[in-house]
């Protein structure tokens, strides 16, 4: 059954490349190296004063995302939030953590509040003063497709506009946890958010369209799944112009790039790359299909397929 | 300089994340919860309360004691000091 189309109408990324408010930023980017820091806006110009000073950089990385997707998609208010995130707002909850060991009493409310998966999304509805739906996934390293799953039900069931991203933080103990676990990051582990508005109408500002998004778990024959996913989109491996991928490049294409070296290695790196391929769609016309392949987890593949608004 | 009250500053810079404010910013009987002021708000007060543990070992559980030793930094020293006293 062929579904509606749905469309990319805004896309918004602080990384360690220079995405934020730079269309065309596809074509400049390098490997992160150690010392590369993120990339911030000044938050000032996205967020009140008041506020941002108890927000975490998760945060002020969700918000302003946010609300650079409102503006760039020109629309008042989005029908839904909706966020993935695979482990949520680390540097609160280690805050929190770490107070309630040495303070007998009262714990500070701030960090407590801020804590949960579910803030960002709260505080992007707070931002902008939406009352609409507001969810927030957490699924590993499938976290964000399964956000944008849920964006494109809300829109097939009648949303006209869904604001859909995903963020994850890093803090220091992650390396020691790394360590431990013995698990040899493919690049370094850091922090990143993308947000994007997907709209149910081209209202001729469409920059990709979002053909299909597809998740499993528990994977034992990735390329099977892949060739599966295509053909159920009506194509074969061949007519894939550029696969996006964290994990074993995908054969049979047309080209493959690596993108965990550019974002680095956190739970929803994938939003990264749906940014990265959204912008490379828009400044390279040779390009019609292209797909994230997301095994930044072995046992978890998550697909998100991507059509070019001319093709 | 009265080292307990630079100390204060410092601390309520930290805990309260006042980025844009320096100890220098902050007068020792400017009133802390008044836009005039620092303008604080009631999760700030919560803070405070934390800080106040958290830094110098002294619970605070009448919430009148509060309202009169959150008033200005001249007004926390003071409490902090006849607490530690007592």
């Amino acid at each position: 059954m062929n579904k509606a189309a749905l469309y990319i109408t805004a896309a918004s990324t602080v990384s360690h490349q220079p995405t934020f408010g730079n269309p065309g930023f596809s074509s400049t980017l390098g490997p992160i190296v150690a010392d590369n820091a993120l990339i911030s806006p000044d938050y000032k110009a996205y967020i009140d004063p008041g506020l941002l000073r108890r927000m975490s950089k998760i945060l002020r990385m969700a918000v302003a995302c946010s609300k650079d997707c409102i503006a760039q998609a020109e629309i008042e208010q989005p029908d839904a939030i909706v966020v993935g995130t695979g482990l949520g707002c680390l540097h609160d909850t280690e805050k929190f953590l770490n107070t309630s060991l040495t303070v007998d009493g009262l714990l500070p409310p701030t960090s407590f509040i801020q804590s949960t998966h579910n803030t960002m999304a709260g505080q992007i509805s707070l931002s902008i003063g939406n009352h609409g739906y507001n969810m927030t996934h957490t699924q590993n390293t499938l976290s964000f497709e399964h956000a944008l799953l849920d964006a494109s039900m809300l829109l097939r069931e009648g949303d006209r506009h869904v604001l859909v991203g995903a963020a994850d933080e890093h803090i220091d103990i992650l390396e020691d946890i790394a360590a431990q676990l013995s698990f040899e990051a493919p690049a370094r582990l850091t922090s990143g958010a993308s947000f994007f508005v997907l709209s149910k109408e081209n209202r001729g500002n469409a920059a990709a369209i979002l053909t299909d998004v597809h998740t499993t778990g528990g994977i034992e024959n990735a390329e099977a799944e892949i060739d599966a996913f295509l053909i159920r989109n009506g194509l074969n491996a061949s007519d894939v112009d550029l696969v996006f991928h964290a994990g074993e490049p995908v054969q049979g294409v047309k080209g493959n790039v690596p993108y965990l070296p550019l974002s680095g290695v956190y739970a929803t790196a994938s939003a990264f790359a749906l940014h990265y391929a959204v912008d490379s769609l828009q400044t390279n016309a040779s390009l019609k299909n292209v797909l994230i392949c997301n095994a930044l987890r072995k046992s978890n593949l998550g697909l998100i397929l991507l059509q070019s608004v001319e093709a | 300089m009265d080292s307990l009250k630079e100390d204060l500053k410092k601390q309520i810079i930290e805990q309260l994340n006042l980025e844009d404010l320096t100890v220098a910013d902050i007068a020792d009987d400017a009133l802390l919860f008044n836009d005039q002021g620092l303008g604080l708000d009631s999760i700030d007060a919560l803070e405070l309360i934390v800080l106040l543990e958290k830094y110098h070992g002294i619970q605070l559980t009448n919430p009148e004691e509060g309202k009169e030793a959150f008033r200005s930094i001249d007004t926390m020293a003071e409490y902090i000091r006849k607490r530690k006293a007592a």
